[in-house]
């Protein structure tokens, strides 16, 4: 068992690697030198207390999104709506905080509660059509994705636009402030929940027998309905959890961060935790350390952008290529293992 | 009634057919892939980055032909990797078509960067867009004339596929052995058909619709190269594909709502003064309820298949138990 964790963790690796390669051949092409990227990169991740700390703050939102991602993973669907449930959350969660007037803990609970709940309200109907006629949930919650920009778009800025000033919502009251953890950055306890979270996924499927029911049906679905798991049922379940946690990564990111909501509210989270959580082949503690691995790079890419002339850009690439990676990667291992790894889930 | 008047005319149809194009091309191609049984969720990215190196292309060469050519290779090197990975190396289609899209996305992005030194958009640089074709007949055919006449190229392309791929479908060889591939995979290897060979062909037949898609877009539709300016056309082609089944005659129905519903609600912004946000969302909205009504109309032929499958297996054993 042990031995083929170690080939399935230096397989990825080795994907990351080769990724990692074909990323400094594109950095040359775009005439920059890879190792200053990379020297970059790293300087600005971790060069000092306060990058380190940005670090994590980018990472928060990832990981979350990303525990999000797991849980759909693990039953062997896909939101990869996550994106727009982080927008419409975070959008629920900043009108509780402007909204209402509330004591300091029940306010920050009432408006992530509420962000969850939106969450699970925008994933309900393509999970309701996903469990009960089957209707790929991939294309359905990516078009959602796009509805949910907008939408909280034209309800910050036609609906709850701050009088005169700039495109975005009034300011949450502080009472409904995620408290932060250092004086000199926004990283706040939003990370806490986050590890939480992550803690609690992967006991829920390593420890408990609903989670090993998500696990077999991500496997096996014909083989979990014949052990008597109730396929429909549980998908739309899995999916509203992982919507409500999708909602919930919004909520920490309005309350914690920015205080209000505003136009690119936060790009590409949604997408980064997905990706995450895919590098880490759907294991909510692997997500940790991949999210980490984002964060520092998205933070680092900040750094970039001021000193060298590449784009900040070039790090989706790179994620880009180090999942195109992985998933070759994965592959190959499935492939001695096991026969069914050519059936397509997904074909429709 | 004057405001239904202003809505609805001759020139709405006009509208509609440009908007209707881009998604055209690009579900025609996603028609391949659907054919042959594979989901891919890597149109958006082709149709970007096709869009982006149609743009380069044309800069360069002076040429929009130039630009289109360079436009389809872009896309066409997708498709091959697209192909690569989930053909030969078995990888998880959804996952890749994401990847190569994010990939898309950021690869635009950075070169944008490094060649023009701005972020946003291109245009000026020499860029020129394909030329409008006037046919000479339609002076005299009126209001139909309008409609027919005076787009760019890929317009007239997108349309005159629909018929093409009908016909491919039905009479070629290639087109048989396809949806051979896609249906009854069993059959195609028991018939001696090479299914990573047909699916290759399928994907990068796919890649250069797909990439013609993006070099309307940046040439034809507009002429600019705007970040992420495939906006989802490529994920609503996807949502037509799964509710059409990739057949041509119905993908052109559903991209025809799409052109419709698109060229309509722009038109009610002017004319209604409603929300930009609310009239950006109802082709996405629309997509979303294709898609949902759809899957539950099929929903009682499923039911009748199943119970057809269980009354044949039912029926068999009996018979079975008697024989022996």
């Amino acid at each position: 068992m042990m031995s083929d964790r170690v080939a399935g963790l230096m397989g990825q690796l080795i994907a990351v690697a080769i990724a990692l390669a074909i990323g400094a051949v594109i950095i040359l092409a775009v005439n920059e030198s890879p190792l200053r990227v990379l020297v970059t990169l790293i300087d600005g991740a971790f060069g000092n207390p306060e990058r380190i700390a940005g670090t994590l703050l980018q990472m928060t939102p990832i990981l979350i999104c990303g525990i999000a991602a797991c849980i759909s993973l693990r039953g062997g669907l896909f939101n990869i709506g996550i994106e727009g449930q982080l927008f419409i959350g975070g959008f629920a969660a900043t009108w509780v905080g402007f909204s209402f007037a509330l004591p300091p803990l029940v306010h920050v609970l009432f408006g992530l509660a509420f962000a969850a709940l939106a969450g699970m309200l925008w994933i309900a109907v393509p999970a309701f059509f996903r469990a009960r006629f089957n209707t790929n949930e991939v294309v359905s919650t990516i078009l959602a994705n796009y509805v949910a920009i907008l939408l909280t778009s034209y309800l910050t800025i036609n609906v709850f636009k701050r009088p005169g000033g700039q495109p975005d919502t009034p300011a949450i009251l502080e009472s409904a402030y995620l408290p932060q953890i250092f004086s000199f950055s926004r990283l706040n306890w939003g990370l806490f929940i986050g590890v939480a979270l992550a803690i609690g996924a992967y006991l829920f499927f390593t420890r408990t027998a609903r989670g090993y029911a998500v696990t077999e049906m991500g496997a096996n679905p014909k083989f979990a309905e014949y052990g008597g798991i109730d396929i429909k049922r549980q998908t739309f379940v899995l999916l509203l959890v992982s919507g409500a946690v999708g909602g919930l990564a919004g909520g920490i990111e309005s309350l914690g961060v920015h205080h209000r909501f505003m136009e690119g509210f936060a790009p590409g989270f949604g997408f980064d935790g997905v990706i995450a959580a895919l590098l880490a082949n759907g294991s909510p503690i692997g997500t940790i350390v991949t999210a980490l691995f984002f964060g520092a790079l998205r933070n680092g890419s900040l750094l970039l952008e001021v000193d060298t002339t590449a784009s900040r850009e070039i790090i989706t690439v790179i994620q880009a290529l180090i999942i195109l990676a992985v998933s070759a990667q994965i592959l190959v291992r499935r492939r001695a293992s096991d026969s069914t790894a050519g059936e397509r889930r997904w074909k429709f | 009634m004057e405001v239904l008047e202003r809505l609805f005319n001759a020139a709405l149809i006009v509208a509609m057919l440009r908007t209707t194009a881009p998604i055209l091309l690009v579900a025609l191609g996603g028609s391949f892939t659907t054919k042959a049984g594979i989901f891919n969720i890597g149109l958006e990215g082709q149709m970007l980055l096709g869009a982006f190196f149609a743009v380069i292309g044309t800069i360069v060469s002076g040429s929009p032909w130039i630009g289109v050519l360079c436009g389809v290779a872009a896309a066409l090197v997708l498709a091959y990797i697209f192909a690569l990975l989930v053909v030969t190396f078995r990888a998880n289609e959804v996952v890749v078509g994401l990847a190569l899209n994010i990939l898309a996305s950021g690869m635009t992005i950075s070169l944008m960067k490094a060649i023009f030194g701005t972020r946003g958009s291109i245009f000026g640089h020499g860029l020129v867009g394909l030329p409008i074709i006037r046919l000479p007949f339609a002076k005299d055919l009126g209001w139909f004339g309008q409609i027919i006449s005076g787009y760019t190229p890929l317009v007239y392309v997108a349309f005159l596929a629909v018929p093409v791929l009908i016909i491919f479908y039905k009479r070629s060889r290639l087109g048989l052995y396809i949806r051979v591939v896609g249906e009854k995979p069993e059959a195609a290897e028991a018939l001696g058909i090479s299914i990573a060979r047909i699916r290759y062909t399928a994907s990068l037949i796919c890649g250069v619709l797909a990439g013609l898609a993006g070099a309307h877009l940046s040439l034809g539709y507009t002429t600019m190269f705007t970040e992420n300016m495939s906006s989802g056309r490529g994920f609503m082609a996807v949502a037509i594909l799964i509710f059409s089944n990739g057949d041509p005659l119905k993908l052109l129905a559903g991209c025809l709502l799409f052109g419709f519903s698109d060229a309509l609600s722009l038109r009610m912004q002017t004319t209604l003064g409603v929300s930009s946000y609310i009239i950006l969302a109802v082709p996405y909205l629309v997509a979303l309820a294709a898609l949902f009504a759809l899957s539950y109309r099929s929903r009682p032929r499923l039911i009748q298949e199943t119970l057809a499958t269980m009354g044949r297996a039912l029926s068999v054993k009996p018979n079975g138990a008697s024989g022996s």
